[in-house]
């Protein structure tokens, strides 16, 4: 049996509103590499943001190596061997690799209150290598790709355990694998299985066949509650879903057995559009109630071309059509102004205004319609408000509540509400499912398949080859800025993704 | 299971959270009443009712300066050149009365009203931080002032009628405060009731997302700095007429109490929070203080030391500072 390395004993947490971790016991070993799973909300961030102290319990304890400690802040963690990769990452880009790894321990490489900065790279350099970096310790973290940047701030947690002499860390991996390709994910995942010689590894994703590949074994919070934990043998993804979720989901993923046929009028038409050095001319049309996904790696041009069409990019040359007649979109207003809407990826930067409630959320687009004697009234507000969540089946205690302190299904549906309410006829919608948990996502599938059937037309870029095959009645593949096939992908002979993915790399 | 659930220090915890869910202007409030009490204390007369007319007039033309200002600043702006349109203001006022007669009084605060104008495409078109574009506005707002009168100028006689009435009362209240109350509607009505007003909410909460959600930004932010403009306008007017006078560091002043009123009534400095009502109570905390400082005697120069440490205090008292991870 291995040794325990830190404990949570009858851990409690409350945020107003709700009760985020109802108070139970979690055990971690040494040596071991432990996937954290639950649905958002079911407390996992909430219990590593107490390992790390910056939340503080409301009751319980947390014992690290045997003994009872309150965490200060991350700070104090570092200095207690336990650090933390965010999903966001910490990495300062301005400075060198060097910089970031002994940020604020620059004092070790001082003497008389000098810095030497050739000392710093040198051992800097030792510390890179040793994980397999191909990078300089001099590089600039701007530099760097996503993975290199995350490996850097393992190298910097690693070191600092070693700085004050813990011999096993533990290492917090919040989503690490969302922003890297697939050769960089199996790189990081040698080594980390190379740390876990020395270290624990906590380590949280969305994606369940990672978890299961690399973990030793498997926490199921729900609820804010301890479901089960269990060996990476006894694991698979359908049992670990339906834990999280505690109920079945629905028959038939991505809700294929509700697509539909689109209709025959052409809603939008791009023709010739392209954008210097990042899209060559492209053109496709978009149908009434069709599901269109564009698919293709980072720097496709996918990304670019839906920003031409949501009017955050001007292209260089081509036009739109909207019902046979060309607009012009040189701000998103235009856009809008044209019924197109987008669902962005980043929905508490771009999405949403996390600090104002739903209501406001869901009305901003929509305050004239909301007027009497050419004044808001609060009735309506209210009334439109409760019915777009209504809709879109937003689970919260009220129209306003903040939508800081909703969970990232329910801030997605919001941001649905906001477009639905304004009558937007065709959605932009850049990664769907990004950061939302297994249920919340099969009824994000759900109003997709109904917009469709009301006639809304979409086009999508989703997390996985497997969603955007799964959601689309159509496909377009792109590369290096090329436009490369076009695929169909009817419900009863969907294309599979090894199909595809030779058109894409 | 939930042994601890009951022991003081999660009482404690408890009612710690409790009143971090207050909104900031319960906070704002408490500070008035405390202020209140204490100077009713410290003196008899700072209850009697000359001095409440007192406080009510002083008070009114901050509330006006402030209540504009409060939109700049919940765009994530800031609006430094209030004290330069407040002195435009009155110069001009004092200087056209002679010429156009009441018709002084609207040129007045339309000047205001394009002076925040300016701001507002300055800073929006040309993409100058506020806090650059009106520390230079100001200024030439000021230099504009001396140009037309480097003297102070006094009202003219025939201006006396209507200035008359406005320092003169009406069913027991100042009619200033009566004026103020009805800037106050306004500005109340722009913030909660109309589509602009939302907007402003808005783009401070989330600029980015504004702006691809299909608002048109400039727009907005040009219309808030009017809003700015047109309160120092109005306040401008306000305190021209109360003096009789007009010139061209009238105004100095308002630019640091109007932003200390706002912050006060518990308005985040970096946007999408608070508002006009938040400000009517910060500029009823001002005025009280200032006011109540000279009624129980403390020494004029010291009086500057007090507010400052007071604002300081009040800010760390109503000021939600939870969000916040670095402050700038």
């Amino acid at each position: 049996m291995k040794q325990i390395i830190a404990e949570f004993k009858n851990i409690r947490k409350e945020f107003p509103g709700v009760i985020a971790l109802k108070g139970f016991d979690v055990n971690l070993y040494e040596k071991e590499i432990v996937g954290l799973v639950g649905e958002n909300g079911a407390g996992k961030s909430t219990l590593m943001k107490i390992m790390t102290g910056i939340y503080q319990p409301d009751g319980g304890e947390f014992l690290l190596r045997g003994k009872s400690v309150s965490m200060r802040g991350p700070l104090d963690a570092i200095e207690r061997g336990i650090g933390m990769v965010f999903q966001e990452g910490s990495i300062l880009p301005n400075l060198s690799v060097a910089e970031n790894i002994f940020l604020c321990h620059e004092k070790e490489f001082s003497r008389l209150g000098i810095i030497s900065e050739e000392a710093m790279n040198k051992k800097a350099q030792e510390i890179i290598n040793q994980h397999g970096l191909e990078i300089q310790a001099t590089d600039l973290c701007g530099s760097l790709s996503p993975a290199q940047r995350q490996m850097v701030e393992i190298s910097r947690l690693l070191w600092l355990s070693d700085l004050y002499n813990h011999e096993n860390p533990i290492l917090i991996l919040d989503e690490p694998t969302t922003v890297l390709l697939e050769r960089e994910i199996t790189k990081l995942f040698e080594n980390l299985k190379i740390i876990k010689a020395k270290a624990t590894i906590i380590f949280i994703s969305h994606r369940l066949e990672e978890i299961i590949e690399l973990s030793d074994r498997i926490i199921v919070l729900k609820d804010g509650d301890f479901v089960t934990d269990m060996p990476q043998k006894e694991a698979s993804t359908t049992k670990i879903e339906q834990l999280m979720v505690g109920r079945d989901l629905a028959t038939g993923y991505y809700r294929v057995n509700e697509q539909i046929e689109p209709e025959e009028e052409v809603v939008l038409k791009v023709q010739g559009l392209a954008i210097n050095s990042m899209l060559e001319p492209i053109s496709f049309e978009l149908r009434k109630g069709e599901i269109l996904a564009l698919t293709g790696l980072v720097g496709s041009g996918k990304e670019e071309l839906v920003k031409c069409l949501s009017g955050s990019m001007i292209p260089s040359q081509g036009k739109i059509f909207r019902n046979d007649k060309e607009i012009n979109i040189r701000q998103p207003k235009h856009a809008i102004e044209n019924t197109i809407g987008y669902i962005p990826i980043d929905r508490r930067v771009e999405g949403l205004a996390i600090d104002l409630d739903i209501a406001e959320n869901i009305n901003m687009l929509v305050y004239e319609r909301l007027k009497k004697h050419k004044l808001i009234n609060r009735k309506k507000e209210r009334a439109n408000a409760l019915h777009w969540m209504d809709v879109v089946k937003v689970k919260a205690s009220s129209h306003q509540m903040k939508c800081g302190n909703l969970s990232g299904g329910n801030q997605q549906k919001v941001v649905l509400g906001k477009w639905l309410s304004a009558e937007t006829e065709i959605l932009i919608v850049d990664h769907p499912t990004r950061g939302i948990d297994v249920g919340a996502k099969d009824e994000i599938y759900h109003h997709i398949r109904n917009l469709a059937k009301q006639g809304r037309s979409m086009i999508i870029m989703c997390d996985t080859l497997e969603e955007d095959i799964g959601l689309c009645n159509r496909m377009l593949i792109l590369k290096d800025g090329k436009f490369v096939k076009e695929l169909e992908c009817p419900p009863n002979a969907k294309p599979t993704p090894a199909d595809i993915i030779k058109s894409i790399v | 299971m939930y042994k601890d659930v009951k022991s003081k220090k999660y009482v404690v915890k408890q009612v710690v959270t409790q009143l971090k869910r207050l909104p900031a202007i319960a906070y704002s409030l408490l500070m008035l009443g405390i202020f209140i009490l204490i100077f009713s204390i410290g003196s008899n007369s700072f209850l009697n009712i000359y001095n409440i007319k007192t406080i009510g007039t002083s008070a009114s033309i901050l509330l006006a300066v402030a209540i504009g200002q409060v939109f700049a600043i919940t765009t994530g702006g800031i609006d430094l050149s209030v004290g330069g349109i407040m002195s435009l203001v009155s110069v001009v006022l004092m200087s056209t009365f002679d010429k156009i007669g009441m018709l002084a009084y609207v040129l007045s605060i339309l000047v205001g009203l394009i002076a925040g104008y300016i701001n507002g495409v300055i800073n929006a078109r040309l993409k100058i931080p506020s806090f650059i574009t009106t520390l230079g506005t100001n200024g030439i707002f000021i230099s504009v002032a001396y140009m037309i009168s480097a003297k102070p100028l006094s009202a003219p006689q025939s201006a006396y009628k209507i200035m008359d009435f406005i320092n003169g009362s009406c069913l027991g209240f100042n009619n200033l405060m009566l004026i103020g109350a009805v800037i106050f509607v306004f500005f109340y009505m722009v913030q909660k009731y109309t589509t602009t007003g939302r907007l402003i909410h808005l783009l401070g909460s989330n600029e980015k997302m504004s702006w691809l959600s299909g608002v048109d930004v400039g727009k907005i932010r040009i219309l808030a700095f009017t809003l700015s403009g047109a309160g120092a306008g109005l306040a401008g007017v306000m305190l021209g007429s109360n003096l009789y006078s007009g010139y061209p560091t009238l105004g100095s002043v308002y630019i640091l109490n109007s932003i200390a009123s706002v912050v006060i009534g518990g308005t985040a400095m970096t946007g999408g929070s608070g508002g006009v009502l938040n400000t009517l109570v910060g500029v009823l905390v001002m005025s009280v203080i200032q006011n109540g400082m000279n009624i129980i005697g403390i020494d004029v120069y010291a009086q500057q030391t007090f507010l400052g440490v007071l604002v300081i205090l009040a800010v760390a008292i109503s000021f939600d500072r939870s969000k916040l991870s670095v402050v700038k």
